[in-house]
Order: structure tokens, then C-alpha cells, then sequence
């Protein structure tokens, strides 16, 4: 069996002359949180359309549960919940009626999970779904996706309008009851604070290329902040320094593979490494956002 | 599922059209009582009711059933069940032409009832005695067409009216334009309400059958197609 939930192979997409996913290689672990992070219009619902059928790629291929997104999308579809970016549905269903009409089909779907959400997330189950607050609504997607009793959860910015009493309970549920039952669970967001509380994996979307993938320790442990302080220190980027700030005899430098070593360098070049730091989620992802750029 | 979300979102245009379908002729026959106008045009006026009824069920059944997915970005949640694309144009389709012959099918008995309790002989009614099977026949299929012609290019438009427009532009300019052809080519280019060259009347219906499924059918192609 493959191992890996999601496998993409230069998956792409443009559209005419503006390339939306320009050659991405995902490789998602069966079993895990994986964070998808990315700013507005990076690529992110574009790729997800893509795993999910919605879209076909210009280039590359993607498997999904070990299944061909392109010849297998159906059987892909009825192992998969989804909840989209933009959170429309039916507006004059009442979220009973979403449930009665979503529950069809799907052969693993669970009414209990039903109940225990819509309490849990104190859902109006009666109110037509267009009456609903943006929260609500929200609520009844991530609703109908943890119902599905489902291999794989792929949720396109799932806190939208969420409140952060709400954003709490639903990183409890993915955090324990999604991976308790085996589920992988593939969430986009460009709230890095929610990938850092939740993933154990992430993966760095921009402009349509990946610009890193990795557990999410790993990311952590590879990059350092190292402020240094001398005379004539070395101010050029390399691809183990993603950047220099200098200021008066100071220069903060963000290392990627091999901190010590560069911190030795240094030492060796007369400067006073006064701090070695590791950088937050948040810190790397502008870092390589903006090496990018 | 789809069946039930079809029927939900068509059930009350259907059953507006399901009481006028029943009521219109025998409220018609109470109004001209003693008049004698259903003796002597009741046929006729059933037949052009008949035609009335199933032309504004089939554009309005056409434009609901396939248009919601789309004029409510609700596609991407739709399209996202393990189903195909072709599954879910072709539950629509059905839904709505069950109704469309349900509709159908209660104007014919009402109409039936009606004649027979005023004509002169109950039982040998209008609808087997004056009015052709082929007629009923012919207007039946041409509901179809039109229903066909409406629920495609809703889902082409993705938007009811314009659905509803285009068809009733096709539905008009179709003849004038076979006018045009026959005028400039000396071509007669069969239109639904005919019959085919010189076919027969049960060939002709099954072609024109085949051209409104045709019809769905592209529409399912462009649907299949169609990125969200």
C-alpha cells in the first residue's frame, strides 16, 4: 500500500499565460496533519481543486490515497471530505436537511458524529443554511466533512469566520478524533499559528511553487537566527544564509543547514556571535517568501 | 439525494402547474355552461390549453432544474460526491421530466373527464374520438424538445433566464429561419412540430426524441468538461 495519502509529480495548471501551479511535488504521509500553507492566490485552492477533480492539470500527475486523481477521481470522492474555500451552500436547506442529503452518500457516514458535532459546535440545525452567521456556516461544512467518516480530510482555509472558542474545538477534534480513526488530514491556511499548533508536517506554497515541504520539526531545528557583532561582517545571502540585516556593528543572519558551522565562521573571522535562536513558523515562511521575491 | 434535492427544488413550480393542469378545463367548461362552447370547441381549446401548459412547464422545469448548481456556487460541493458529473445532469433531467409527465398526464385526464361529462357521449370521449392520439403525440414530444432545448442551454448559460431566453429565441426563430433557408437553398429543414421529409409520424417523433436527448447530452459533455 502507499504510503504517502497525497503524491503529486510536477502537478501544474495555468491558465493561458498565468501559471497558477507551476510544477509542485506534495507528498503528504497517510495518517498525519499535514499544513499547507500559502499567502492569497498562492496556489493553494488551485492544487486542491486539482486533488479533488474539480480542476484538470496542465502538466504532472497527483494520486490521492493511491488512487489516480484524473481516471479515479469517483473512488478518490468517496473516501475524501472536503471543505472548500468558499463556504456556499444551498441556501434554503436547513443543515438537517444538508445532512439528510449528504448522508446518501456515503457508505461510512456517521449520525452519531452528526449529533456530537452540532453540539459540540452548537450548530442551529433547523435555520436554513442562508439565515446562518458565516461562522455557522463554516461550522456546517466542517460538519458535513467529519460525518463522512472519511480517509482523508482536505480543508481549504477551514477557520474562515471561525470564532477562536470555535478554531480551538475544531483543532481538538482534528488533532485527536480525526487521527485517532487513521485519518490523514491536509488543511490550507495563511493562519501560521494554526499549522504550528496542529501539524506535523507543512508544506510552503508561493506564486505556484512549493518552496519547502517538510516535518514540521525539521523545518524548526534547519533554520537559526545567528546575531553576530564585529567589523567587516559578511553581508552577501548564499543558500545557506536566506538573509543579512545589518545594523551599526550588529548583523542578524538567518541560516538554513548548519548554524554552527556559520557560527564558527564567523568566529573565525574575529566576530562575537552574541545569540543563536531558532526562528518561529512564521519567521521562516516570510524568510523564504521573501528570498523568493 | 439528487432526487430528493431536485424534487425539493422543483416541487413548487410543479405542483402550481399540477393544479392548473387539473382544474383548467373543468373550470373552463363550469364558466361556459350553457353556452355550448364545450360541445362544439371543447377539443380544440383542450389541445391549445394542452400545448400552453406543457410549453411554460417544460421552459420553467428546463431553466430550474439544471441551473442551481452553478447560479449558486454550489457546484464545487455537488461535484465533490462520489458521483459523476453525468449522474447528477442526468438525475436533474429526469426529475424534471417526471414531472413534466405528470403534468401531462393529469391535463389529459381532466381534459378527458371534462369533454366526456359534457359531451354528448361519456365514453367514446373528445380525446379518442375528435383529437388524434398524434396530436396529443406531437405536442407531448414538442414539450419534450422544448424542455430538452431549455434544461441544456440553462446548463451551457448557467443561468435560468437566459436559459429560458435562448430556448424561447430558438423555439421562435426556428421556423423563420427554415422559412429563410427554403427561400434561399429550396431546402425544407424539418423543425419539431412536423414531420421528418416523408417519414412517418412514429419515426419522425422517435428522431426528434433522439434529438432532444442529444441535446441533454452535450449539455453533460459540457458539464463533465467544466472547471469549478
Amino acid at each position: 500500500m502507499n504510503e504517502l495519502a497525497i503524491d503529486t509529480k510536477d502537478l501544474s495548471k495555468s491558465y493561458a499565460s498565468v501559471c497558477a501551479v507551476g510544477g509542485i511535488n506534495l507528498a503528504v504521509p497517510r495518517g498525519s496533519i499535514y499544513g499547507f500553507l500559502g499567502r492569497n492566490g498562492a496556489g493553494k485552492s488551485t492544487t486542491i481543486k486539482m486533488l479533488l477533480g474539480l480542476v484538470r492539470p496542465t502538466g504532472g500527475s497527483a494520486r490521492v490515497l493511491g488512487l489516480d486523481t484524473l481516471g479515479e477521481h469517483i473512488a478518490i470522492l468517496r473516501r475524501t471530505a472536503f471543505v472548500s474555500e468558499k463556504k456556499t451552500l444551498y441556501p434554503s436547506l436547513t443543515p438537517s436537511e444538508l445532512v439528510r442529503f449528504s448522508r446518501g452518500f456515503y457508505p461510512t457516514w456517521s449520525d452519531s458524529a452528526v449529533e456530537k458535532y452540532a453540539t459540540l459546535f452548537e450548530i442551529p440545525m433547523k435555520r436554513p443554511f442562508g439565515q446562518l452567521s458565516n461562522g455557522n456556516q463554516t461550522k456546517v461544512w466542517l460538519l458535513l466533512a467529519l460525518c463522512q467518516g472519511a480517509d482523508l480530510l482536505i480543508l481549504d482555509e477551514p477557520t474562515t469566520a471561525l470564532d477562536p472558542i470555535t478554531v480551538d474545538q475544531l483543532m481538538h477534534v482534528l488533532a485527536e478524533d480525526a487521527l485517532d480513526r487513521g485519518c490523514t488530514v491536509f488543511f490550507s491556511s495563511h493562519q501560521i499559528e494554526e499549522v504550528e499548533r496542529i501539524a506535523e508536517y507543512a508544506g510552503f506554497i508561493d506564486r505556484g511553487k512549493l518552496l519547502m515541504e517538510s516535518r514540521l520539526d525539521d523545518i524548526k531545528s534547519e533554520f537559526r537566527l545567528i546575531t553576530a557583532a564585529g567589523n567587516s561582517l559578511p553581508s552577501q545571502t548564499s543558500s545557506q544564509v536566506l538573509s543579512v540585516a545589518a545594523e551599526g556593528n550588529f548583523c542578524r543572519y538567518v541560516v538554513t543547514k548548519d548554524a554552527d558551522g556559520f557560527a564558527a565562521e564567523l568566529s573565525q573571522s574575529g566576530a562575537t556571535i552574541t545569540n543563536i535562536s531558532p526562528l518561529s513558523l512564521r519567521e521562516i515562511f516570510l524568510q523564504l517568501v521573501r528570498k523568493e521575491q | 439525494m439528487y432526487f430528493w434535492k431536485c424534487w425539493r427544488d422543483t416541487r413548487s413550480f410543479f405542483v402550481v402547474f399540477l393544479i392548473i393542469a387539473a382544474i383548467v378545463m373543468p373550470v373552463a367548461a363550469v364558466v361556459s355552461l350553457g353556452s355550448h362552447l364545450v360541445e362544439d370547441f371543447g377539443p380544440h381549446a383542450f389541445l391549445d390549453t394542452f400545448g400552453l401548459i406543457l410549453l411554460a412547464v417544460a421552459l420553467g422545469l428546463g431553466a430550474i432544474g439544471a441551473s442551481h448548481e452553478f447560479a449558486e456556487n454550489t457546484a464545487h460541493f455537488l461535484f465533490t460526491k462520489p458521483r459523476s458529473r453525468a449522474y447528477f445532469v442526468w438525475v436533474g433531467w429526469a426529475v424534471g421530466f417526471a414531472e413534466l409527465l405528470a403534468v401531462a398526464v393529469v391535463n389529459i385526464l381532466a381534459g378527458w373527464a371534462t369533454l366526456s361529462h359534457f359531451g354528448k357521449n361519456p365514453l367514446h370521449s373528445a380525446v379518442f374520438g375528435s383529437i388524434k392520439t398524434e396530436q396529443l403525440g406531437g405536442i407531448l414530444i414538442y414539450g419534450l424538445y422544448i424542455y430538452c432545448l431549455t434544461y441544456s442551454l440553462t446548463t451551457v448559460l448557467r443561468n435560468g433566464l437566459r436559459g429560458i431566453g435562448a430556448s424561447l429565441a430558438i423555439i421562435v426563430g426556428l421556423p423563420y429561419f427554415a422559412i429563410a433557408i427554403r427561400w434561399r437553398w429550396h431546402v425544407n429543414l424539418p423543425l419539431p412540430t412536423d414531420t421528418i421529409g416523408g417519414l412517418s409520424m412514429a419515426i419522425s417523433s422517435s428522431i426528434w426524441i433522439l434529438v432532444a436527448l442529444l441535446l441533454v447530452l452535450a449539455a453533460q459533455l459540457l458539464v463533465e468538461r467544466t472547471e469549478i
